[in-house]
């Protein structure tokens, strides 16, 4: 089964006074992997400048802008063509697997290959007043645990957008228990690693058009990982596996790593900036 | 000469619990401080004053100095510097350079293992716990390949000798350690004031640290790059080490630039001159990793260049030092130093170590809490001498604070017993008479492709306040003229 | 050579001549109208006021009485007033300390011994009875400063921008100086019988801008406006005329471009146009309308300047 979907993302920047130099960094490229093709991509802004291909820290795709002359006013605008097709999900742990697992995961040489994605950051730090929310089971299966908290999460935060931001911390979130999906995100990656799971922090698109939660702009969830399958995709905002309706950007220790805009922009006064996202699944379901 | 009444060193108190660098066991003068000994003796005392204040006008002039800000005024202050110079033979140097040596190369491959296969952590010699907590580990440079394999080109080993008269390494620095252009000035400093000595002794030159240095930078530049365009970036004037950076690149004849001067299109650097951008292909810089990109480390750093880690891991430009090197001049890591040279020479460390209590393991963090008195304790991330606390110098109620604080956090803590450093006469303008002052050595290394350099002299710093045992300029240090001697 | 850099440069020449125009003003006005001829010349508060005037700060009130000591304090040596000789001079040596590692180690050892002459001479001396120690000092560190330039930088792009902006800078002080005194001029004349035309303040002027001897050497007459404004502005052998100050700006401009194409967005260009203008001009035209001639050469130097801004230093 494969689905076709049609992403456009566009954000439109209007400052008061001039801006003389300004740099911008797009992390929006959908990622190329078995799952996931990327058949056409087009990007531009309004002011023509030529977009350059560049690799970040992480290993991923961004495009580059550095206008060269003045400015007040300037629109971005990128469409992609998406093939996705199926991810096969792990089966039931058997007996067996859940032991070796576990000790796979206890293991030296497995901490020091998943150090990155096993510690703590500032949006993944949990408050010490509330260790122990969630503990993860050792006489059951990874997968089953991971699903598990993917059902907590949903249930402990109430989804509201404009109760958080993108440096809102886990203390202010566990608080009120409402945000949106990077907070979720954030939240299943700091159990996760505190139960030694690596877990990374997921940015991209969601398909909307199943019902899920999530606002017009670009969505998050995590992937942990799974011994003997590898990472597995989860989105605590609808309590679901991420599969054919997540169209994968980047992923990173948390939010900081994905920013899907950083901008460098020498400016007096204020600016305005938004953001939107559409994603279409324009063709009907092909069956293979 | 030597039976001229010495002037200057009469009044000249030895205590003969600390090792004074110029004497030997037996309480007499050591034969390569005789000389000197009678040529300064044979100064009267006004001479000397004269001859002082001369040497500090010319540091003031040539506007080698640093700012402090109080609270309405900026005042320049020039960096204390001592006319007696401090002499190492050459079978000490020899060790210390060695030791120098060994020590850059190991730290080389340590971060070359910590950020690609991270064997030693496998091999269970230093604790995984040392790469995680470690605020300077950049997940950035996992698995990338700097140009020439180099990531510490430049370290400053900070050695002292202890009253065992060996010497030890407190603590290497391989940011960006500063400090060499004192060296070079020190000594046009003491040439001026008192250039008769030098015809006394066989001292190796200080002043061909440029050129290695920017040979060493071109050693390491970009696949593909026929001559580099090398440059010194700054924070900027402000910066309390500017006059270094742009006696560096003035010495080397090469651009000091500012972030502004940068910018990266399609992944290569550019700095922009007066007839257009031109490309850059080797930066020494002296900014931090956490200010050199704003797009991937602090996003609100203004002296850095947006873009300027992508082309660093695209090959088309070196730093030096490399980023997240950090990570290896944890006071931590410097612990493991000894397991360390030993895991990636299979050599016997050259220079001692000092013995380290880790605060994280249990056992030691008893033996720390219980013997606060007798430790210095220092928190293992801050630079500049802050926060350390000396044992033997504490009130009770400071060494119960000392001890909460600790017990709070173990993991932030070290302790080493108290190294007595060695003395050196150093001229004190209070008394306007010679006195016993604490003194270190920081050594300057250069690591290139299949090539090292070890600056012949290094930076002898002095406590300047009485019995103080931190030297760091930040914390009222001096410095002297160190002269290594040709055999 | 780094844009920004170029720019410190430029600034830096521009902050050096300036301090020393500022200082040989009020050098000269005051002790030249101790005795000077007329009342009104003679007058303290008269010179004052040109004082303020050649520096920016017109007092247009009459009826303010100006405080000697704070007018002096102000112009000499004040930190918050920003084109005192004082910052002028931090200025310099900033620009200075920002292009360190391209000026030579004599020439910034210079700009450096000057600033904290500066920033060390003790301000109740100076406004007492330190006024001719402390401005002829600063005029005589000023000329060591220009030997230096000459004689310890390579005659490269980093000399050219130098003496670009020393070369504009001169111009617009010797500009700004007739500006003034064109104005003491007409304030004056009410007083006796002596006429503008042939008003003491020529003669002022002729000293503050180091001009006086060459002036009678060349006319052999007592100066009059004519005769001093023509040798100020059009000789071009008169190393303070405002000509010679733009064929020098030219002949370091080319240094700086060498090209010769015809550019007309070019800065040698534009200095070409303007040198001509003046190259060709009669001396009545000017005495006909000084005022308007005056505001025309700042304006041209002014847009030389945002030429060689736009051309060199913004990128």
């Amino acid at each position: 089964m494969r689905k076709e979907y049609t992403v456009t993302y566009k954000s439109e920047n209007i400052y008061d006074n001039w801006v003389h130099d300004a740099y911008w960094q797009f992390l929006i490229i959908p990622l190329e992997n078995k799952t996931q093709k990327l058949k056409e991509f087009d990007f531009s802004n309004s002011l023509h400048c030529i977009n350059q291909f560049s690799i970040n820290g992480f290993g991923f795709n961004t495009i580059k802008i550095h206008p060269q002359n003045k400015f007040k006013h300037i629109c971005f605008e990128a469409t992609f063509k998406v093939l996705k097709s199926k991810k096969n999900l792990p089966e039931q742990t058997s007996f067996a697997q859940v032991e070796s697992s576990w000790k796979e995961i206890g293991s030296l040489e497995f901490k020091i290959d998943f150090e990155q994605y096993l510690k703590v950051t500032s949006l993944t730090k949990i408050p010490k007043e509330k260790q122990g929310l969630f503990q993860f089971g050792s006489n059951r299966g990874i997968f089953e645990n991971l699903k598990d908290l993917n059902h907590w999460t949903h249930s402990h935060i109430a989804y509201r957008s404009g109760v958080t931001d993108t440096t809102s911390t886990l203390e202010t979130i566990l608080k009120q228990r409402t945000g949106v999906c990077q907070d979720f995100a954030h939240l299943f990656c700091a159990i996760c690693r505190q139960n030694n799971i690596p877990c990374r922090y997921v940015a991209g698109y969601l398909n909307h058009e199943s019902g899920y939660l999530g606002d017009s702009q670009m969505h998050a969830w995590v992937e942990a990982y799974v011994p003997s399958y590898g990472w597995l995709g989860l989105d605590p905002t609808n309590d679901v596996l991420a599969n054919m309706d997540h169209i994968k950007v980047c992923h990173g220790k948390d939010y900081n790593d994905c920013s899907p805009l950083k901008g460098i922009v020498h400016s007096l006064g204020n600016h305005t900036t938004t953001h939107s996202v559409v994603v279409k699944n324009h063709q009907r379901q092909i069956q293979q | 000469m030597s039976n001229i009444e010495n002037q200057i060193f009469s009044s000249y108190q030895r205590n003969p619990d600390l090792f004074d660098e110029i004497y030997d066991s037996n309480g007499n003068i050591k034969d390569v401080y005789q000389k000197l000994f009678d040529i300064y003796g044979g100064h009267s005392i006004q001479d000397y004053i004269n001859l002082n204040s001369k040497a500090k006008a010319s540091f003031f002039n040539q506007g080698i100095t640093f700012q402090v800000y109080g609270e309405d005024n900026v005042q320049e202050k020039i960096f204390p510097f001592d006319l007696f110079p401090r002499i190492i033979d050459q079978d000490e140097w020899d060790v210390i350079e060695r030791g120098s040596i060994q020590r850059a190369k190991a730290l080389n491959l340590f971060l070359w293992d910590i950020y690609h296969d991270k064997k030693i952590l496998k091999d269970k010699v230093v604790p995984l716990e040392l790469i995680t907590s470690s605020a300077n580990y950049l997940d950035q440079m996992n698995g990338l390949n700097p140009p020439g394999g180099i990531y510490n080109h430049i370290s400053g080993t900070d050695i002292i000798k202890h009253k065992d008269g060996q010497y030890y390494v407190l603590e290497d620095n391989i940011r960006c350690p500063s400090g060499v252009s004192y060296v070079i000035c020190n000594r046009t400093a003491l040439k001026r004031a008192l250039f008769g000595v030098f015809n006394h002794y066989q001292t190796y030159t200080v002043t061909d640290y440029a050129e290695n240095l920017l040979e060493q930078l071109e050693s390491v530049k970009p696949k593909g790059v026929d001559i580099p365009n090398c440059v010194v970036i700054t924070p900027g004037m402000y910066n309390s080490a500017f006059y270094e950076h742009s006696y560096l690149a003035k010495t080397m004849g090469v651009e000091l630039v500012e972030g502004r001067d940068l910018f990266v299109e399609n992944d290569f650097v550019y700095m922009k001159t007066i007839k257009g951008p031109e490309k850059v292909d080797v930066i020494y810089r002296r900014i931090d990793d956490a200010f050199l990109d704003p797009l991937e480390f602090r996003p609100d750093s203004a002296l850095g260049v947006p873009g300027l880690f992508a082309a660093y891991k695209k090959g088309n430009v070196t730093l030096a030092n490399a980023p997240g090197t950090g990570v290896a001049d944890d006071k931590a890591v410097y612990t493991y130093m000894p397991e360390i040279i030993k895991y990636y020479l299979k050599e016997e460390p050259i220079l001692n170590n000092v013995h380290t209590y880790h605060c994280s393991r249990p056992d030691e963090l008893n033996y720390v809490l219980e013997n606060i008195s007798e430790l210095v304790v220092k928190p293992v991330d801050e630079a500049g001498g802050y926060g350390i606390s000396i044992g033997n110098r504490l009130t009770p109620k400071e060494i119960e604070e000392v001890r909460k604080q600790v017990k709070e956090n173990p993991r932030k803590y070290v302790a080493q017993p108290i190294m007595s450093l060695s003395v050196h006469p150093t001229y004190i303008d209070d008394t306007e008479s010679f006195e016993q002052r604490h003194v270190d050595l920081r050594t300057f290394t250069i690591l290139g492709k299949d090539k090292e350099f070890v600056l012949k002299g290094g930076l002898t710093r002095v406590a300047l306040k009485k019995g103080n045992l931190i030297v760091n300029s930040s914390q009222g240090g001096g410095s002297k003229d160190t002269w290594v001697l040709k055999k | 050579m780094l844009a920004r850099v170029a720019n410190n440069l430029f600034w830096m020449g521009r902050y050096i001549e300036r301090s020393e125009h500022i200082a040989r003003y009020m050098n000269v006005n005051y002790f030249s109208s101790l005795d000077a001829p007329n009342h009104i010349s003679q007058d303290r508060q008269f010179v004052l006021r040109s004082m303020l005037f050649m520096v920016g700060e017109p007092v247009k009130d009459s009826h303010i009485i100006l405080n000697e000591e704070n007018v002096l304090f102000k112009i000499g040596v004040d930190t918050n007033f920003v084109t005192s000789i004082l910052n002028n001079v931090r200025y310099a040596r900033e620009n200075a300390n920002s292009a360190r590692d391209l000026i030579s180690t004599e020439l910034y050892e210079s700009i450096n011994k000057f600033y904290h002459f500066v920033l060390n001479y003790p301000k109740e001396v100076f406004v007492k009875s330190g006024l001719h120690d402390f401005t002829t000092n600063v005029t005589e560190m000023s000329a060591i400063l220009r030997g230096k330039i000459r004689g310890t930088l390579l005659h490269d792009s980093v000399y050219a921008i130098i003496m670009m902006g020393v070369n504009i800078e001169r111009a617009t002080q010797i500009t700004r100086m007739i500006n003034s005194k064109y104005n003491d001029a007409i304030l004056a004349q009410g007083s006796y019988e002596d006429a503008f035309t042939k008003s003491f303040e020529w003669t002022t002027l002729l000293k503050c801008a180091e001009s006086y001897d060459m002036m009678r050497r060349y006319y052999k007459k007592t100066p009059t406006s004519i005769s001093t404004l023509e040798f100020l502005i059009l000789n071009p052998n008169c190393p303070r005329s405002v000509m010679n100050s733009l064929n020098q700006f030219y002949e370091h401009v080319k240094i700086l471009n060498p090209e010769r194409r015809y550019n007309k967005e070019s800065t040698a260009f534009l200095i070409g146009r303007v040198r001509a203008e003046y190259e060709y001009k009669y001396i009545e035209e000017i005495e006909q309308d000084i005022k308007s001639f005056i505001e025309n050469i700042l304006s041209s130097l002014d847009k030389i300047s945002n030429k060689v801004d736009e051309e060199f230093f913004s990128y």
